[in-house]
Parts: structure tokens; C-alpha cells; sequence
């Protein structure tokens, strides 16, 4: 589903140039959820953003879907962050002047999808995430754990077959994190392919596999012992 | 693109989108009766004026005995004669937009009773002898008038000359007796004058608009007066073009030293019609600026709105490139939301310009707008909203999908 190749990706700026991912591999099937971790600084949002088609890489290869995604123009990225990708960020990025119901529809009205067709997938959506009746409600006057369910419906309703999360629980606290969890992983019982960068080593220890990224490189944290001597990711990886 | 969300979206932005909208209106408004009030303006000073308005200079004398007055204006108009390059001469009571008013009124029907609506409002130009070729008029029907009528026509005590002959313009004409030949009919003011049109020219416009419209405007009738009045003061002296200022020099040199206790004066035609449309044409240009500014001033509004919430809105525009939407659908959607405010302020605007056309029409003696300058508004509007909006558009249409998860 999603394979990286000796993937860089380094930010220039006038003074320095930053590796935030050197000789990346990372090789994601089809159906798996994979927790990415890794310290504060070290490439995971990066990762994703490249991912998800936000921004080009350096160097290497990328395949998403068996596709070679580095030749492909603006307008084809458009359209397949449109289709196959759901995006849930850690901030909830909903759109503050739209209310649940119109910040739902947002991608599905990019799809170019009919009235019908999108009314119906809107209601499904918000049942699924339980905020069918906050459809008039404006993101601010929802809680936090309730903007996230409602991003969690944007991303759904258009039925990818990838979802990316980016700390999709790091604004949240322990309960509605705990929920927000329970729905990704209805969601990837569904068949969805997941990959979700997470600091909650509780969290992460609940994914089908763990990807740890340090310094811009996928690190093997069973040959990698000195990452042991750190307690709090000891406790969890165990 | 899809106008509900944008239009849910704007009504989050009330106060600046309302302050748009009105600062549209009123551009729409003052656009269509500024521009109507323009091409009033350019269609007055391209009025067509019958005579050789770039031969012809006026030169009045005031002052003239009284008693002496005939023998005075024969020896004026022989030494005016004289003068090489004059190729004809006469005297008038007032010529074409010198704003010195000779106005009257006359009826198509003697059993009229005093000054009730059915006469119509005209400018009266007494002429002597040989005043068509003076003016160079364009006899359009009919003759101009012989030696016996202007020999007939005096002034007396009234300001109506006597004898019986007139020469009118076409548009005095149609408005007389429109549908028929003037030629033969006789124009009334009660029954003590009357006047048969012996010919009809093309039209002269009068000394001032007097408060008419612009067909008015050509309202003129020519009477044929001998050379004998003292309230006759213009002598008209025609001549080749290039021969115009110098024989104005000299003709005022020399009615000067004939009668050193008038007053003589003179200007060329082409004088008295610039001094006449300078009001027009400056004011012309001042409707020209408020134009150009309330142009300017909507699209540095719109501009710096755009700008403002492109920059506001820069996350969110992230956000929906995150979920799919291409740079296009990012660029429509900002032309399509200055489209829909713009409509609002086309559409009250076209209220309150045709509201200031009724009130103008009422106060200020402004003839009615046609109803295509609002259409004709409108869409110069929506255009300089697009047009305007084009720039911030563009801007937002290249903020990359990243900015959803970077700038936190
Ligand atoms: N736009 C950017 N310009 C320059 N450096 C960047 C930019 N984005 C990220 N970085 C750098 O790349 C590295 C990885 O960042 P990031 O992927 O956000 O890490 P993480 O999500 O694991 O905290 C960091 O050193 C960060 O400072
Ligand atoms: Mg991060």
C-alpha cells in the first residue's frame, strides 16, 4: 500500500539544511494499522506529510499503491488525497466558519459527488463517530474530543482506503483519546490501511506493528538496544 | 463551485462583507449616473450648430445714440464691409451660446389666450439684411427672406418685430407641427403677431439651454429686422478662418475710432462656444475623476479584503487542499465568493442609482437614465470585482497543502 525507498527529504533554508528524513525505508501492507513513534523533532510528521502527498521528498522512491508518485502533477495529487487518503491532524483542522455538517462535505464536494450521494454518506459518517445530532453545530461549540470525531467523519465519509492520523489524540485527554482510538480501530477492522504517529506509547502498543523513527531513519528497536534505556519507551514496547 | 457553504461561510464575516457590499452599491450607483451624466455633457458640446462657427466673429457696440442708431449701424456695417478678407456682415439682437437669452414663445393656434403651455418655448434671432450669409446657416426647405421683409420688420416698443416672415430650424419644425412641412405655417403670439416660416435650416443652437433638453436646445426662430435699432448690438463679420483673428483686430479698431464713446468689443465665435462649454466640459472631467476614483477606491477595497482574508484564511485553505481540493478549485472558490458579493452590491446598487436618478431628475433638472446603464453597471462591477480579486485569489490558490499540518 504504501512503500518508501531510501526516502530523504531535506528543508534548505538560507543558513542550514535540515535531514528531517534520510534514507528512509518503511514498507506498509495493505489493512495493517502501524504506529509510528519516535521523539519530538526526529521526522514523524514529515513522514506523513510526504505520506499523504502533502509535500515532494528529496531522494528515493515512493510507491502508493503500487504507483510511482514523484512524477505525478498538482492536480493528480489533488485528486488522490481526495480519494484514497483520510487526513486526521492532531490540531483537528476543522474549518471554523463551516458548521459539522458542511465540514464533513468538504472533500466529498471536491469528488464532484451528487447531492444525494453526499447527504447520505454525511449522515452515515456522523452516526458512525456519534455526532448525528451536532450536524448544525459549529466547531467551536464542540469539545475537543467531539472536533476530533467530527475530523474523524471528514476523513471517513469519503471512504479512503488509506488513513493517516498525525497524533490524533495528543490535544485529547486519556478518555476521549481512549475513544478516538476504539474508532480507528473499527475502522481498520473495516479493511482501511492506518498509520498513525503517536507520542502515547499506550496507544501505540495497541497497533499491529510499530515503526520508530529517530533522527530521520527508521530504526529497528530490537537491534537498537541503547533506545531501551530509555524507561517510558522500555515500559511500553515490552 | 458550490455557493451554499461559500455563502454560510460569508455570513461568519458579516460586518466586512456588509461594508463591502455597500462600498459596491455605492460605486454602482454613482458609476451609472456619473457616466449618464457624462455622456449628457460630451452630447451637449457635440450638438450640431449650423453655422461657420470657425469664420464667424462678434463684435458688439454699446452705447450707440439712440437717436442716431440708423445712421450709425449703416456706417458701422459699411466700414465692416470694407475690411479685406470680410466676406459678409450683419447685425443680430444675440447670436448661438453667447448666454445673452432673447427667448419667446409662439403657438400654432391665434385663438390661444395669453402664455398657457400651448406656446412653445424658442430663441428669437432678429437679422438684417444678408444675417444667413453672415452666420452661414444651411437652408434645409424653402427660401431665406427678401429685401421688402427685412425692410417690414422693427422693433418698436415690444421686442417682437413686425412684418410677417420667419426662418426656423428643424427641430423648431418637428416640434411645431411634427409629422408636417412647417413651410407655409404661421407660428402666433395671440393675435398680435404672426409669423409665416418662409424656410427652414438646419439646426442653430440658442444663446443658453434655458433650462431645457437637449432637443430644446435647437429651438431657434430667425426674424428679419431693417437696420435700425439700437437694441441691436452684435455685428457679425464673417471670413475665411485664417483671416478671422485679423479681421476681428481690425474691425474693432475700427468701429472704435468711428465711435470713440461706445463701447466695442469682440470675440470669435470659437471663443464665445469654448467660454460657453467650459463649465461643461470641466465639469465633464471632474464626473471623469469621481469616477476614476470610485473605480480605484472598490478595488483597493476588494483587493485588500481579499488579501486580508486569504492571509486569515490561510490554514483553512490548507485544509482543503489536504482533503482534495486543487489549486483551481481553491482559485473559484474566491472568485466565485467576490462574485456573489458583488451581486448583492450590484443589485442594491442598481436600486439606489435609479433612486438617485428620480431624485437628481426632481431637484436638478436631470433627464431620466435609460434603464441599460444599470445592466451596463452591473457588469462593470462584476468585472472590477474579478478582476480585483484576481491577485489574492492567485495567492491563495498557491498556499500549499503542508500548511494544514505545519503551521500549528
Ligand atoms: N518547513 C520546515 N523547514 C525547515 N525545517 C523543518 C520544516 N518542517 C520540519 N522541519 C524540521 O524537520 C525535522 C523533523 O520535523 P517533524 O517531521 O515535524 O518532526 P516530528 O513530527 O517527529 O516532531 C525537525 O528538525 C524540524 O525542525
Ligand atoms: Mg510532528
Amino acid at each position: 500500500m504504501l512503500k518508501m525507498t531510501h526516502l530523504s527529504k531535506v528543508y534548505r533554508t538560507e543558513v542550514v539544511e535540515t535531514y528531517a528524513l534520510r534514507d528512509f525505508n518503511i514498507d506498509v501492507k495493505e489493512g495493517e494499522f502501524v504506529a509510528v513513534t519516535g521523539p519530538s523533532g526526529s521526522g514523524k510528521t514529515t513522514f506523513l506529510t510526504i505520506a499523504g502527498l502533502l509535500e515532494t521528498f528529496t531522494g528515493g522512491e515512493y510507491l502508493l499503491d503500487g504507483t510511482d508518485v514523484s512524477g505525478l502533477n498538482d492536480n493528480a495529487r489533488s485528486k488522490i488525497r481526495n480519494e484514497k487518503i483520510g487526513f486526521i491532524f492532531q490540531a483537528f483542522n476543522l474549518i471554523p466558519d463551516l458548521n459539522v455538517h458542511d465540514n464533513v462535505e468538504v472533500p466529498l464536494r471536491y469528488r464532484g459527488m451528487k447531492a444525494a450521494e453526499r447527504k447520505q454518506r454525511i449522515m452515515d459518517a456522523l452516526e458512525r463517530v456519534g455526532l448525528a445530532s451536532r450536524a448544525k453545530h459549529y466547531p467551536a461549540e464542540l469539545s475537543g474530543g467531539q472536533q476530533q470525531r467530527v475530523a474523524i467523519a471528514r476523513a471517513l465519509a469519503g471512504s479512503p482506503r488509506l488513513l493517516l492520523a498525525d497524533e490524533p489524540t495528543g490535544n485529547l485527554d486519556t478518555q476521549m483519546a481512549r475513544s478516538v482510538l476504539e474508532l480507528l480501530e473499527d475502522i481498520h477492522r473495516e479493511g482501511a490501511t492506518i498509520v498513525m504517529v503517536t507520542h502515547d506509547p499506550e496507544l501505540a502498543a495497541r497497533a499491529q506493528r510499530n515503526v520508530h523513527i529517530i533522527d530521520g531513519q527508521e530504526v529497528d528497536l530490537a537491534e537498537e538496544p541503547r533506545f531501551h534505556a530509555d524507561p517510558s519507551a522500555a515500559g511500553s514496547m515490552a | 463551485m458550490n455557493i451554499r457553504p461559500i455563502f454560510s461561510s460569508l455570513r461568519k464575516h458579516r460586518i466586512p462583507t456588509t461594508l463591502i457590499v455597500l462600498e459596491i452599491a455605492l460605486a454602482c450607483a454613482v458609476l451609472c449616473n456619473a457616466v449618464f451624466m457624462i455622456g449628457q455633457r460630451i452630447g451637449d458640446i457635440r450638438l450640431p450648430n449650423a453655422i461657420d462657427q470657425a469664420g464667424i466673429s462678434v463684435v458688439t457696440v454699446q452705447g450707440t445714440d439712440p437717436d442716431h442708431a440708423r445712421d450709425v449701424i449703416a456706417r458701422n456695417l459699411a466700414t465692416l464691409r470694407a475690411i479685406p478678407g470680410v466676406q459678409a456682415v450683419a447685425l443680430m439682437n444675440t447670436v448661438p451660446l453667447s448666454q445673452n437669452g432673447w427667448n419667446t414663445g409662439f403657438t400654432t393656434d391665434p385663438a390661444t389666450k395669453g402664455f398657457d403651455d400651448k406656446y412653445v418655448n424658442v430663441a428669437e434671432y432678429l437679422i438684417t439684411s444678408g444675417g444667413d450669409k453672415a452666420l452661414g446657416l444651411h437652408l434645409f426647405r424653402g427660401r431665406f427672406f427678401h429685401a421688402d421683409e427685412y425692410a417690414a420688420g422693427t422693433l418698436g416698443t415690444s421686442f417682437m418685430p413686425t412684418g410677417h416672415a420667419a426662418v426656423i430650424t428643424r427641430s423648431f419644425a418637428a416640434r411645431m407641427w411634427p409629422g408636417h412641412s412647417a413651410l407655409g405655417k404661421v407660428l402666433y403670439m395671440g393675435d398680435t403677431y404672426s409669423y409665416t416660416v418662409v424656410g427652414i435650416v438646419d439646426n442653430v443652437l440658442r444663446p443658453n439651454r434655458n433650462g431645457g433638453d437637449a432637443r430644446s436646445f435647437s429651438h431657434s426662430v430667425f426674424l428679419p429686422v431693417a437696420p435700425v435699432e439700437s437694441a441691436m448690438n452684435d455685428y457679425i463679420v464673417r471670413s475665411a478662418p485664417v483671416d478671422r483673428d485679423r479681421v476681428l483686430r481690425a474691425s474693432i479698431d475700427k468701429l472704435s475710432k468711428l465711435e470713440p464713446a461706445a463701447v466695442v468689443k469682440g470675440r470669435t465665435f470659437s471663443d464665445i462656444r469654448n467660454a460657453y462649454f467650459a463649465d461643461t466640459r470641466s465639469m465633464a472631467w471632474m464626473l471623469v475623476l469621481v469616477c476614476a476614483v470610485m473605480i480605484a477606491v472598490t478595488a483597493f477595497g476588494i483587493v485588500g479584503l481579499s488579501s486580508f482574508w486569504v492571509g486569515q484564511r490561510r490554514r483553512q485553505i490548507g485544509i482543503r487542499r489536504a482533503v482534495g481540493a486543487t489549486r483551481g478549485h481553491i482559485l473559484r472558490y474566491f472568485q466565485t465568493e467576490n462574485f456573489l458579493i458583488s451581486s448583492l452590491g450590484v443589485a442594491l446598487g442598481m436600486i439606489l442609482a435609479y433612486g438617485a436618478n428620480l431624485y437628481l431628475m426632481q431637484h436638478y433638472e436631470m433627464a431620466r437614465m435609460p434603464w441599460y446603464f444599470l445592466p451596463i453597471g452591473a457588469l462593470t462591477l462584476w468585472l472590477i470585482g474579478q478582476f480585483s480579486v484576481l491577485g489574492p485569489a492567485l495567492r491563495a490558490s498557491n498556499v500549499p497543502p503542508v500548511v494544514a499540518t505545519r503551521s500549528v
